[in-house]
């Protein structure tokens, strides 16, 4: 009887900890196995404002986000998972768009019309930087020196 | 000794080579050739005057359309919708969309004025290559404008342009989406259609 009063409170232990770990897991974001997306690329001029964790939409959806930002060549190589489900055309566009006019900036792809799809770690080569308002003003109201 | 300075003398070719491959490639100097093309019909001051306008335009059409794919940029800027197109309305829709394309661009070439163009930076991929150059207009402001191009059949053409970061495909590619997903296909023919006789009439 007592054994089994002991093995008890260990199974609940057990119990607990598992369910500590899901929970850390899915509030974490983490991706233990990685098998429900697949990684591709997209080089950008600039990358202002996205953040590894950056939401990436198509049509308004969240279908991945960003892994990863690092510097390639002088321009942003930008690391992103996409749902497994999603399929990305060879010519599909990737741009920086901000949510509202000061918003979070996010990544939008826009599908395009090719017979090839991207594979896994392949790179998306159509690809518009973040438009950089403040630089715009500042060229076509002062000029260049 | 010979075959060392042989072989000295292929590290140094090929050295040359890439160092010379790396910039100022085949896709730039064919752009340069493009563009400076427009800019010499442009500069023409016998095709300046007024009634020589449609020679002028059709002189831009021609030498544009030798480097520009705009079949590719249809196909790209319709994206999901090319593909339930049949082949008769394809080749339809082509010609209406490289029109739209000249209306858009031509009053802006036409008002060229003695900008310099610049050639920044190219990168080839494969089959793939971007030319960046740089219009500097009088007022001394720098306009980012790249030329995208695709390597078929042997031929480099342009299939995309970005100016200023805003890419020309994506731009019709959201706008046709739109009308394709608010209307039909047979909306966005007709509205086409109907932009191309209003300008038709403005010209008379």
């Amino acid at each position: 009887m007592k054994i089994d009063k002991e093995l008890a409170v260990g199974f609940f232990l057990l119990i607990g900890i598992l369910a500590l770990a899901y929970l850390s897991v899915k509030l974490g974001r983490l991706e233990l196995m990685g098998g429900r997306s697949y990684s591709l690329y997209a080089e950008f001029e600039k990358a202002g404002g996205i953040k590894s964790g950056a939401v990436v939409e198509i049509a308004g959806v969240q279908i991945g986000k960003v892994k990863n930002i690092s510097l390639d060549n002088y321009q942003a190589l930008v690391d992103m998972s996409i749902d497994n489900y999603v399929k990305i055309q060879e010519d599909a566009i990737a741009s920086i768009k901000t949510k509202g006019l000061i918003g979070e900036k996010y990544i939008q792809i826009t599908p395009g019309g090719s017979d090839r799809i991207l594979p896994a770690g392949g790179k998306m080569r159509e690809t518009e930087s973040a438009v950089d308002i403040e630089e715009l003003i500042s060229k076509y109201a002062f000029g260049k020196v | 000794m010979v075959r060392k300075a042989g072989i000295f003398c292929l590290l140094i070719t090929c050295l040359l080579f890439f160092s010379s491959g790396s910039y100022a490639g085949e896709p730039t100097n064919l752009m340069k050739q493009t563009i400076d093309k427009v800019l010499d019909i442009l500069k023409n001051k016998e095709l300046k005057k007024p009634q020589k306008t449609n020679a002028r335009r059709a002189a831009i059409r021609n030498v544009v359309g030798e480097r520009f794919d705009f079949e590719e940029m249809a196909k790209r800027s319709l994206a999901l919708h090319w593909k339930k197109r049949t082949a008769e309305e394809r080749q339809e829709f082509v010609p209406l969309f490289s029109d739209l394309i000249e209306r858009a661009y031509i009053k802006k070439i036409e008002s060229y004025t003695d900008e310099k163009v610049v050639y920044s930076g190219e990168k080839t991929e494969n089959m793939y290559a971007v030319v960046d150059t740089k219009i500097l207009t009088k007022r001394n402001v720098e306009i980012p404008i790249q030329y995208r191009l695709l390597k078929e059949s042997n031929r480099w053409k342009v299939y995309d342009v970005i100016v200023e970061g805003v890419s020309l495909i994506n731009n019709y590619r959201n706008q046709f989406n739109k009308i394709i997903r608010e209307k039909s296909y047979e909306e966005l023919v007709k509205r086409l259609k109907k932009k191309q006789e209003e300008d038709l009439l403005e010209k008379k």
